[in-house]
């Protein structure tokens, strides 16, 4: 089966417009469980509450409010955010080439795939290999899901893959992490140099697994196996048959319809 | 993947694997559905109008895995209007609002065969526009014992002066509609009023019918869910498809014909497919207009 695009739309610099698919690099696996009331096992909902007035929040009185000073608020609409959403776009506009080296790890934010769609693959297979001979990674800009994103976009294996980019004023100051700089003794460095030598290997990624999840998972499995599940509540069932005049009237209607 | 265009009154709309047959033990394409849908478009579309869609995708069929969507996908084109509605959560989800032909078309080329919607619209999320009773039997019980309870239902709801009307769901059960269409109306007052009709047949009733959830109480009876009457809830819509071995159709029926098919003891004959639904809407015109028109009050609240 096809894999699901996220985005679709054209990747374009200069003449060149190629339509692709945006689609998933990376499915986090992470074991993620529900909060139920120990009592009954039923799952608990969030609700907005309001400590003033010691109450639940209906949606409709819920509004948002910038905090500009301690308990001084901007409110925003709706209609507000949306004046300053980007327009939805349909191309991934590359507005310059780096060079693959010189981007900066630390930016790299959340990974995805570029897939050629239809009658764009000859053009998709060119940008690709030109991009691999020349290291080069395309810089571009493009709109998601009412936000615009900076992208690295690069030539992986074959195919062009995308990473959204931290903008530079998300990235904190290094400069208080180092610490001053001292003279470094030959001798200590080289030590140093040969520890790190006799551990070099090949960068394998498959050798390691998140052990927790492993262990998370096994244990649910013997848990699953052995132990009863626990079943939530069928909602709520408290008895109570409604106004007393609606069940009156009720009563008195159902008189009727059985002596029909 | 296969793709043709279709011309329509916004430009042309691409549509995918025509060819793929989503009820393989039937046979009924992606063509065919389009098809289907394109024929009930006059009377399914006013009823979906103006209500947050959620999508229920078959991607692959109907034996296969399905999604809801609720979110209106990105890739929409941009004639497809949406609307922000907020959630239980207090989050805001933008839906689709299948407010036109291409809308339907749209979706229906995303393999959403069911289309499942809120009872009240968009702009008005927490004023139901009607009350329901989903009437859902439990194993061994079947449609026809709907029939049944549905029938007593009627009776009942017309005492306290409501009209109602069915539907089939198109699944294994029926879903009494009451229509309201007033601006005062809360959910609140909705499952109250149906959680009380519930406990009155369940109590005259109590071979036939329950009014609780719990699967247990349910064998053998006509569980009436009171508890659809929910801004968070959704009902199929009517006359849309169904995801089941045949494609069936959520449809309506006259209070008169379910008398009659409820003496006949066939459950089989309950089920409106496809081919009869577009036939039956063209020569009956829309059994459930008075749903989105009617005004009524709820007595005694």
């Amino acid at each position: 089966m096809a894999v699901q695009g996220i985005w679709s739309g054209t990747i374009s610099f200069s003449l060149v417009a190629i339509p692709v698919r945006l689609v998933k690099a990376i499915e986090p696996r992470g074991v993620s469980f529900h909060l139920l009331h120990s009592k009954d096992y039923s799952r608990l909902s969030r609700k907005m509450f309001c400590p003033e007035e010691n109450t639940m929040v209906p949606p409709d009185e819920i509004v948002r409010g910038y905090e500009i000073l301690p308990d001084k608020y901007i409110l925003m609409t709706d209609e507000e955010l949306e004046s300053v959403s980007p327009e939805r776009s349909r191309t991934i506009e590359i507005v310059e080439f780096i060079d693959t080296k010189d981007v900066d790890p630390i930016y790299y934010d959340h990974p995805y795939y570029l897939v050629p769609s239809k009658g764009g693959e000859k053009a998709y297979q060119l940008l690709v290999e030109v991009m691999r001979r020349t290291n080069k990674a395309g810089l571009a800009k493009f709109v998601m899901a009412e936000r615009e994103y900076l992208v690295a976009v690069f030539s992986r294996d074959g195919a062009l893959a995308l990473t959204t980019l931290h903008y530079s004023d998300e990235i904190l100051p290094d400069e208080d992490m180092s610490p001053k700089k001292g003279k470094i003794g030959a001798e200590e460095e080289s030590r140093m140099k040969k520890s790190i030598e006799q551990m070099i290997e090949d960068f394998n990624p498959g050798k390691y697994a998140d052990e927790r999840r492993k262990k998370l998972v096994d244990l649910l499995a013997t848990k699953a196996k052995e132990k009863a599940l626990v079943e939530a509540p069928a909602v709520e069932e408290e008895e109570g048959e409604g106004p007393a005049d609606l069940v009156a009237a009720l009563e008195e209607s159902m008189r009727k319809v059985k002596a029909r | 993947m296969s793709r043709t265009f279709v011309d329509m009154a916004r430009g042309r709309l691409p549509l995918s694997n025509l060819e793929k047959d989503l009820y393989p033990s039937y046979g009924f394409t992606k063509a065919n559905i389009l098809e289907y849908y394109r024929g009930i478009a006059p009377f399914i579309l006013p009823h979906l109008k103006d209500r947050a869609l959620t999508l229920k995708r078959y991607p692959e069929g109907v034996e296969q895995d399905f999604f809801f969507e609720k979110r209106c996908p990105m890739h929409r084109p941009a004639w497809v209007k949406t609307a922000e509605v907020p959630q239980d959560d207090g989050d805001k989800i933008r839906f689709c609002l299948v407010n036109d032909l291409e809308t339907l078309i749209w979706v229906e080329n995303l393999a959403s065969l069911e289309l499942h919607v809120p009872l009240a619209r968009a702009g008005s999320p927490w004023t139901p526009d009607s009350m329901v009773f989903d009437l859902d039997p439990g194993d061994p019980a079947n449609i026809l014992d709907c029939a049944r309870v549905a029938l007593i239902l009627r009776d009942l709801l017309s005492r306290m002066g409501l009209a109602s009307y069915i539907k089939t769901s198109g699944q294994k059960g029926l879903h009494v509609f009451v229509p309201l269409n007033r601006k005062d109306t809360t959910f609140e007052d909705t499952k109250t009023f149906s959680k009380a009709v519930a406990g009155i047949m369940q109590k005259h009733y109590p071979a036939l019918v329950t009014a609780k959830m719990a699967k247990q109480e349910r064998i053998g009876k006509v569980f009436i869910n009171w508890s659809q009457n929910d801004a968070s809830k959704t009902m199929i819509c009517v006359y849309s498809l169904r995801a089941r071995e045949k494609p069936f159709v959520s449809f309506p029926v006259e209070w008169k014909e379910l008398e009659d098919l409820a003496g006949l003891g066939d459950p089989e004959r309950l089920q409106v497919v496809h081919s009869e639904a577009v036939r039956r809407a063209e020569e009956k015109g829309d059994l459930f207009r008075e749903v989105l028109v009617k005004e009524q009050k709820l007595p005694h609240l």
